[in-house]
């Protein structure tokens, strides 16, 4: 399997959670792990690192220089902060200083795997026009969804979804993802909302008959299952 | 502070009781300067008088007459009175008209309201009269009206003494009462900030009352340690929660994999209800982590301008597909143009928590109601709906961390979206009440000030 040769370099002091993770990680990835960040950089230069996860804190480093240090390299290497300072101001402090996501802990397994997995999977091309994804139709100028031969009317926000799972076919979505990039929202609900988004959005995709596109994965998230 | 209050502070009394105080005491010295030099004029007069008095009464006719002429003449000053009478009261000489009522026995009297003649006013003045040996009488009086020329000089002299004294020190009596209301004032205000829950915060330590200065700094070294306290208090919780993390963590890792391990296997049920209490205990976690950072968080920190009433649009439109699959009536009334200074994630997590929870406490049929306003200057945002409420015992505790409405206790949910909430609020100068809707909760987040 392709991703599990994806190389990844964990910088995590706690030993305990860096256990628990490199666990995760395992099955998928080739993982190496410090508690420190020296060999952080140093990983990335050789080319041993494919991704980087990155402790915000680290005991002898600040993860923010780290990865200061790494992008002022010119290294574009995708990097996940994972901090255990929840206020927002630090997630967009992350973000900014050019780490690719920011996982706030504790966070479920599946949340942090669904977070590494989007980061391994490259983007489509941020500039088409029109993303395509088995037999569903997105033209992104003309806002307008085909499925086969069918027309399909959305409303913004569920073009907005659609097309976040259209550039992710086949890959993990959990709820917070959609909360954070859809809506732009970093809080969690205690309430099913994003279900409900979601099963509007299918109501409208799935015709009778017609298989299930986006799947519901238990404990984990959505997916976009693209027919073969 | 009003000038009613200013009047009734203890400087400004203090101040007036001071002038009066000046002013009787020096009106006091006075008083007897002016009783003691008189007193030794009257005395001093007396002696003389009665002697004079004595020695008109011996002196021959003619003698007596030039004498009391000449004295009448060289009294510029009008201050000399002589009366000379015949046998019969016929006044002889002198300028006082009749003969005054006076027993004729060569001792000075002190009269009052003396008249030398009719159209004369009254004075005080000191009268003789005494018996020539021919039977005339002789009648000399001293007027003592130099005594009501001192007293009046001296009374002059007292205002000159006493008016800037006392107008002096009922000015710095209110310099010092609006100074000192000013520097209670801003203790005032610190106090309220800090009960407000700004922990950090401390009393203005310059009082510029040097007694005041020393309970200041008591104080701000007893909030010093009440703020280190509490703050190890948080950190234990904190470190409980953020020691927790890792072998939660850990142990819904090993679930995962024995999940994946046994995929038919008879313990699955029970791995996957584990998994969810798990998850329950994660999000408990994680919000109780959030609201230590919100905490920490500093004021400014993030805040910049936005809209409240966009911020409620936006939501509402966000819940509407979960009301209407829930067969609840979610609406929005909201007022454009609150601009605000504020966090706007935050302010939107507060938001959404209260809808959330209207949501998941309001029964298919129901209405939750979302408004926007601003009353006397002030942005209120209000949350209701028509479920099964708040009992009032339970209000005030609801904020609190772990605490829920009893009634609720079957649903989902850690119950810390409303303490998240609660926290936020406070960040932005804002209260976060609860009250009966009757049916249902009200929930309002109030700025305390206005904008």
């Amino acid at each position: 399997m392709e991703p599990k040769r994806t190389a990844i370099y964990l910088c995590e002091d706690e030993r305990e959670l860096a256990r628990a993770l490199i666990g995760a990680l395992e099955p998928r990835y080739r993982v190496s792990w410090s508690p420190n960040g020296e060999g952080a950089l140093e990983a990335v230069r050789a080319g041993e690192a494919e991704i980087l996860i990155l402790d915000r804190k680290l005991q002898d480093a600040d993860g923010m220089e780290i990865l200061a240090a790494l992008r002022d390299g010119g290294a574009r290497t995708p990097v996940l902060m994972i901090s255990g300072l929840g206020a927002v101001d630090d997630r967009v402090a992350g973000l900014r200083a050019g780490g690719d996501d920011y996982l706030v802990k504790p966070f479920a397994m599946p949340e942090f795997l669904a977070r590494v997995d989007a980061l391994a999977r490259r983007l489509p091309v941020e500039g088409a026009a029109l993303l395509r994804a088995g037999t569903l139709e997105l033209d992104l100028i003309g806002r307008k969804l085909r499925r086969g031969d069918r027309g399909i009317e959305l409303l913004p926000r569920e073009f907005k979804l659609l097309e976040y799972f259209m550039r992710r076919p086949g890959q993990v979505v959990t709820r917070k993802m959609l909360l954070e990039e859809v809506w732009g929202y970093c809080f969690n609900t205690e309430t099913n909302v994003v279900d409900v988004h979601i099963r509007n959005l299918r109501v409208k995709l799935d015709a009778p008959g017609e298989p299930k596109l986006i799947v519901n994965l238990r404990g984990q998230g959505f997916r976009l299952d693209v027919p073969a | 502070m009003s000038p009613r209050d200013l009047l009734g502070s203890t400087p400004w009394r203090l101040a007036v009781a001071f002038a009066l105080a000046i002013t009787l005491l020096t009106g006091g010295v006075f008083y007897a300067v002016y009783r003691i030099s008189t007193q030794a004029r009257i005395d001093q007069l007396q002696a003389v008088f009665a002697d004079e008095a004595e020695k008109a009464a011996a002196t021959d006719d003619a003698a007596l007459q030039q004498a009391l002429t000449l004295r009448l003449t060289r009294d510029f000053r009008r201050l000399n009175f002589v009366g000379l009478y015949d046998r019969s009261g016929r006044r002889l000489l002198g300028n006082i008209e009749t003969m005054p009522d006076a027993p004729i026995d060569g001792r000075t009297r002190y009269v009052a309201d003396f008249r030398p003649s009719a159209h004369d006013d009254p004075e005080p003045t000191l009268v003789v009269a005494r018996r020539r040996p021919n039977g005339d009488v002789i009648v000399l009086g001293r007027s003592l009206s130099e005594a009501s020329l001192l007293r009046a000089v001296l009374a002059q002299a007292l205002s000159f003494a006493i008016l800037p004294i006392a107008v002096g020190a009922l000015l710095l009596g209110l310099l010092f009462a609006r100074r000192t209301a000013a520097r209670i004032g801003e203790i005032d205000r610190a106090i309220a900030g800090i009960v407000d829950g700004d922990l950090g915060r401390r009393l203005p330590s310059r009082t510029g009352l040097r007694e005041l200065d020393g309970v200041v700094g008591s104080v701000n070294h007893m909030l010093d340690d009440i703020e280190r306290l509490l703050g190890q208090l948080a950190a234990v919780g904190d470190n409980i929660a953020h020691d927790l993390r890792a072998p939660l963590m850990n142990m819904r890792a090993l679930l995962e994999r024995a999940l994946a391990e046994a995929p038919r296997g008879e313990g699955r049920a029970a791995v996957q209800g584990a998994l969810r209490q798990l998850d329950r205990a994660m999000t408990t976690i994680e919000a109780l982590l959030r609201i230590a950072g919100i905490d920490r968080q500093s004021r400014v920190a993030g805040f910049r301008e936005l809209e409240l009433g966009a911020l409620c649009a936006e939501l509402q439109e966000f819940f509407a597909p979960l009301a209407e699959a829930k067969g609840v009536a979610l609406t929005l009334a909201a007022e454009r143009k609150m601009r605000r200074r504020g966090d706007p994630d935050l302010l939107r997590e507060a938001i959404a928590n209260l809808i959330d929870n209207a949501l998941k406490f309001t029964p298919r049929g129901g209405a939750v109601r979302i408004l926007a306003r601003e009353r006397a200057g002030r942005a209120e945002i209000i949350v209701s709906d028509n479920g099964r409420g708040v009992p009032a015992a339970e209000s005030r505790d609801i904020f609190r961390r772990y605490v829920r409405a009893r009634n609720g206790a079957d649903l989902p949910g850690g119950g810390l979206g409303l303490a998240i909430a609660e926290t936020i609020a406070r960040l932005h100068g804002m209260e976060l009440t609860v009250a009966d809707n009757a049916p249902g909760a009200r929930f309002t987040l109030a700025e305390r000030d206005g904008p």
